[in-house]
């Protein structure tokens, strides 16, 4: 009984490569699975996520940061929605360099959906990380 | 019209990767993305319709 927990614990190590593979996915939507040569999973993640966080920019919407002027709990409700629009990876990153898509127009019709596309966008891309994540390790096919 | 389209746009993209990362076969797999796609149209033309009767003004 012992010798076989052992064996599975060994067999439950995850390869390194699978680590790198899950930050490749995070950094570039859809990066992960292609890299793994899952042509269209990954085209298909990448496509879907890519499209939801240029639309949610093209819709009006705002990325959160959490700046000095934010103390308690006022930093605390930016946060939660930072931790989903950083899930875009690299595409958060350069409109953080870029100071792109941070400033708010509430005044635009679109612009909660454009909120809702780019926070959704960074949470689809912690799921399709997490696959890819899974399938480098060998606990999905 | 435009909030219709955004809706489904939104859950069509949602429904992709649902799909996309589900389990099972490739017919499993579509039909969980379709009914991620369906669910989440009916979901907000219900609510929409539930938040229509509510007097917020």
């Amino acid at each position: 009984m012992a010798g076989k927990q052992i064996a599975d614990s060994r067999e439950a190590q995850t390869p390194q490569a699978a680590w790198l593979i899950g930050i490749a996915a995070w950094a570039l939507p859809g990066a992960g699975h292609l890299i793994q040569r899952r042509w269209a999973r990954g085209l298909l993640l990448g496509g879907a996520v890519w499209t939801m966080f240029l639309t949610g920019l093209w819709l009006g919407g705002h990325l959160f940061t959490v700046t000095s002027k934010d103390q308690g709990l006022a930093a605390l409700l930016q946060l939660l929605p930072m931790s989903a629009n950083v899930g875009a990876g690299l595409l958060y990153v350069i409109c953080w360099i870029t100071n792109t898509g941070f400033a708010e127009h509430a005044q635009i019709v679109t612009y909660e959906y454009g909120n809702t596309f780019l926070l959704v966008a960074g949470l689809l891309n912690y799921l399709a990380m997490l696959d890819a994540f899974d399938i480098a390790a060998g606990r999905k096919q | 019209m435009k909030h219709l389209f955004w809706i489904c746009c939104f859950s069509a993209l949602t429904g992709v990767v649902f799909g996309a990362v589900a389990k099972g076969t490739k017919r499993h797999r579509l039909i969980y993305g379709l009914k991620v796609f369906a669910e989440f149209v009916l979901a907000a033309l219900v609510l929409g319709w539930l938040l229509y009767f509510l007097p917020f003004r």
